[in-house]
């Protein structure tokens, strides 16, 4: 958001980003008939047992991400309604559900939070869409920004590089979490009218955005050194010599060798920012109640665990099982491409 | 008292997410409703009665069972705001200046909590003349400040008129407005440090009296004086603004060490006759305080009751509902607590600027939905349903209830929406404010209010404020809220002090505390008429009908709840009694067990 070369070097890469992802995949089969390398490479995680549970998992849990609604309508209940406090045999005068283990039982799957007596199933459904949604943008957002202005940067070398490697040491050295916080209700009050709630569009836009402006520097800079190891290479010579144009040789010759590691960072980031955005939620930056999200969860369960352990137990193990399975998941990507960096 | 900056005891910290030690002895759910658990006390001790001169005689009567020696250490959030007597106003700098600060009254609480007001540098609670526009009081002898000098009428004036320094802006205004006649008394008086001295302040060194020539009528001057903004300063020690590092004491302690925002200590005064004081008993041997402490961890460490813990209190906030069941359900944690009913009412404060139709102000008072709010806080344990701006310690308090809330706690959306249908205003939207960031009570009870809003066909638009600058910007004309968090806690137990600040159209300024910024003819001029009515029971009676015809006819604020705070302290504490008044320990009854 407030990176201001960004725009500059993107614009006109973004078109080229597109080209990439289409000339990448003629890429592969091109090598030979019988196994091309990501062929192989299939063949490779297919036996990896904890790569295909991983990712089953994570298949999961974004279906059930995307489905949420129509689980939530088969089931007949909605995040929003507050049960607790409409039926007053459901929490008791503290606020605190009545029923044991959190208020669980036929109608209430997974019980009902403290105080608000909202139904946990359905919020939690709806908490995990959000936090994908938002997560997947971010992570895509980044790992496009992160390759197209890496790859610039380490092929063009000279000033652009050195331009872009500033910026990315500043964004690097950058205290985000404190800019968040501080910077958040400022932004929100330039944008919204004092006599309008805040809409939740704008929330998720601005939460992807600046965690996509701050987020893409990493990656960068790890294609850029990628990229320097790679352009002094005979294959870039020679490509440079049958007069091939500087697009060309960083998509057509650079970019298809470096997918081993942008995947893994791919794989990394995404539970990275799922993470990142829950945190947020629980420093009260970010979506806020009513919008379910797993980091309001979180916090709340914190608040509670005294006296409601259940209500943490669900977000909690949701979210430790689906980053832990993201993140064996990327493990074993990177085993599958890259055999050699096997342990 | 004054204002409740005092935040909401409901207090919850980010913090606390980092110690999630999952103890074994977590249960998963709440159990059903017990009421033998017991909601706390149902007595409200805030009212006082006028002592007389033996009450007003020290020394203050002995504990039983309560022996001189040790420490008792206190937790808290924040530090203590200021020290310098004339710019104490809110309640936790009060809590503390009751150990070092006099004032020619104060308060005497019994055990049970009933409290009398007497002389405390004074011999009584002084003598009225003149329709209440002439006070004298006279004051005791052997009053000391803590380096042995003789403590005189001198530096009982020199407190009076410290008050009209350019710096002692934080504190009560009452007694100038009422010597001055003015409420821009500054301007009339600069202070005593160019020499000059206040003329409606006459002394008499001799006799040691002091007496207050007033411009305008102020019945109730004793009450007023009893407020730490009038405590006494020795003229020799003054600092001016250093003052408020270093106080100097006429009290049973001394201030010994402070590391702001971090500790402080309270050393024995041993020039401090106890003979003097009708009030304060002293037995530990000193005081300190940690502050920094949340709510959460602080409930935790007090509920571990381990090493010095045993010897701690909440000197700050009260035990939080999040840990409210859990304390209460214990039998050895709630022998532990202490709780008490507040003074102080919690309120909304409907824009009467934005909101113009009293119908919709009334439609708002229907649709609200206290119940749910309340079971929020932590149901009967945090508070009783407010139905009036009086609380039920004002003097004079009548139960009333417009609205009918106590049959319909959980609000009657549907006569809102017929009352606003009448008024053609459906669709209303209400921008609902709420301090954000300390409370995360505030976080659900918005969702419960949008809801009730929604129900009663308003568009309700939620814009909570950050809670350091939330009451900056409440407290300003131009402000863009409708319906905003607010609460008040009176300076005395009287019918003035709530409701001439909260609804006095002259006041409306600015920072003012006339949030609704209701300026009715009618009702400033009652509140004129009321403050000169000299008979205590008479004027009681005619803040209650104010108070009733006020919430009929403009319906200005929606009541929430007189609130019930609970308290926990270490198993070697004793003496624990509740102060109304400043909602807090009564510090200078405790002690250690031996």
């Amino acid at each position: 958001m407030t990176t201001p070369a960004s725009p500059s070097p993107a614009a006109p890469l973004e078109v080229t980003d597109e080209d990439s992802a289409a000339s990448a995949k003629p890429g592969n089969p091109k090598g030979s008939e019988s196994r091309s390398p990501g062929r192989l490479a299939w063949i490779r995680f297919k036996r990896d047992r904890t790569g295909v549970i991983s990712a089953l998992v994570v298949i999961f849990f974004f279906v059930i991400g995307i489905a949420a609604p129509l689980i939530a309508k088969a089931y007949g209940k909605d995040p929003y309604t507050t049960y607790g406090q409409n039926d007053p045999s459901l929490l008791n005068d503290f606020g605190f559900p009545v029923k044991p283990n959190g208020g669980m039982s036929g109608d209430f799957w997974f019980g009902i939070d403290p105080q608000l007596g909202r139904d946990v199933f359905t919020f939690l459904l709806y908490a995990i869409r959000n936090s994908l949604l938002i997560a997947t943008a971010t992570a895509l957002l980044v790992t496009g920004l992160g390759i197209a202005i890496g790859l610039t940067a380490g092929y063009l070398g000279g000033k652009t590089d050195y331009l872009v490697g500033r910026i990315i040491d500043v964004l690097l050295a950058f205290p985000q979490t404190l800019f968040f916080i501080s910077f958040w209700p400022v932004v929100l009050n330039i944008l919204v009218a004092p006599n309008e709630a805040t809409p939740t569009w704008l929330t998720v836009v601005s939460l992807i955005s600046i965690m996509t402006a701050f987020g893409w520097a990493s990656i960068a800079r790890l294609l850029r050194g990628e990229v320097l190891a790679l352009r002094e290479r005979e294959f870039v010579e020679a490509a440079k010599v049958t007069g091939a144009s500087p697009a060309r040789i960083i998509f057509k010759e650079l970019l298809p060798n470096l997918w081993t590691p942008i995947l893994i960072q791919a794989t990394l980031a995404l539970p990275m920012y799922v993470t990142t955005e829950a945190g947020l939620a629980f420093l009260g930056v970010g979506l806020s109640d009513p919008t379910p999200d797993w980091g309001v969860m979180m916090q709340y369960g914190a608040q509670y665990y005294q006296s409601d352990i259940t209500y943490m137990l669900f977000p909690g193990l949701t979210m430790v099982i689906f980053v832990i399975a993201f993140n064996l998941l990327g493990d074993s990507v990177r085993d599958a491409l890259d055999p050699k960096a096997r342990r | 008292m004054s204002l409740s900056r005092r935040n909401f005891v409901i207090a919850t910290s980010v913090a606390a997410g980092g110690s999630m030690v999952l103890s074994a002895c977590s249960s998963g759910g709440g159990g059903g409703n017990s009421t033998s658990n017991g909601a706390g006390t149902h007595t409200y001790t805030g009212h006082v009665t006028v002592g007389t001169a033996q009450d007003s005689q020290g020394p203050a009567p002995e504990i039983q069972g309560a022996v001189k020696g040790g420490n008792i250490n206190g937790l808290s959030p924040s530090d203590f705001s200021h020290l310098d007597p004339q710019r104490i106003y809110f309640a936790w700098n009060s809590a503390l200046a009751l150990l070092y600060v006099r004032c020619l009254t104060g308060y005497k609480i019994a055990p049970d909590g009933s409290q009398k007001l007497v002389g405390d540098l004074a011999t009584d609670t002084g003598t009225m003349s003149n329709g209440g526009k002439t006070w004298t009081f006279t004051l005791k002898d052997g009053l000391k400040w803590e380096d042995g000098s003789d403590l005189t009428v001198e530096d009982v004036r020199h407190g009076i008129e410290r008050g009209f320094a350019s710096f002692t802006t934080e504190g009560a205004q009452y007694l100038q407005t009422a010597l001055t006649g003015s409420a821009d008394f500054r301007s009339v008086y600069k202070g005593p440090y160019d020499g000059k001295h206040l003329e409606g302040v006459v002394i008499d060194s001799a006799k040691k009296t002091i007496t207050f020539n007033l411009k305008t009528a102020q019945p109730q001057l004793n009450f007023i004086l009893a407020m730490h903004s009038y405590g006494a300063v020795p003229v020799k020690h003054d600092t001016k603004e250093k003052y408020d590092k270093d106080p100097v004491s006429c009290g049973p302690y001394k201030l010994a060490a402070h590391a702001p925002d971090k500790s402080l200590k309270m050393a024995r005064n041993p020039h401090w006759d106890p003979k003097t004081d009708p009030i304060r008993n002293a037995y530990p041997d000193s005081f300190s305080f940690e502050f920094g402490v949340e709510s959460l961890p602080e409930s935790d460490r007090l509920i571990a009751d381990s090493g010095n813990d045993q010897y701690t209190i909440m000197a700050y906030n009260g035990v939080p509902a999040e840990r409210i069941q859990k304390v209460l359900t214990t039998p050895a944690l709630k022998q532990r607590t202490i709780n008490g009913l507040l003074t102080g009412l919690y309120y909304y404060a409907i824009n009467c600027k934005r909101i113009t139709d009293p119908k919709v102000r009334q439609a708002l008072n229907y649709a609200w939905p206290l119940e749910q709010i309340r079971r929020i806080y932590g149901g009967p344990s945090a508070g009783d349903y407010a139905t009036s701006v009086l609380s039920p310690d004002i003097l004079g308090y009548a139960h009333q209830d417009v609205f009918g809330k106590l049959k319909k706690p959980q609000g009657d959306t549907a006569k809102a929406k017929a009352l606003l249908k009448e008024a053609g205003k459906l669709g209303q939207t209400i921008v609902y404010t709420y301090p954000q960031g300390r409370e995360s009570a505030y976080e659900k009870t918005k969702i419960v209010i949008a809801n009730a809003l929604k129900e009663a066909g308003f568009n309700p638009v939620i814009k909570p404020v950050d809670s350091t600058s939330y009451y900056d910007q409440v407290q300003q004309i131009n402000n863009q809220f409708d319906v905003m968090w607010f609460g008040w806690s009176p300076d005395w137990p009287s019918g003035y002090s709530v409701i001439q600040p909260l609804f006095d159209g002259a006041t409306i300024a600015n920072g003012s505390n006339n949030v609704s910024q209701l300026n009715v003819p009618w009702i400033n001029q009652a509140i004129k008429q009321n403050a000169l009515i000299t008979d205590p029971a008479k004027a009681g009676d005619a803040w209650a009908a104010l108070d009733e015809k006020i919430m009929t006819q403009e319906a200005p604020i929606i009541p929430e709840t007189f609130q019930r705070r609970f308290y926990l302290h270490g198993s070697k504490v004793g003496g624990a009694l509740f102060d109304p008044n400043f909602s807090a320990f009564v510090l200078y009854k405790l002690y250690v067990k031996a």
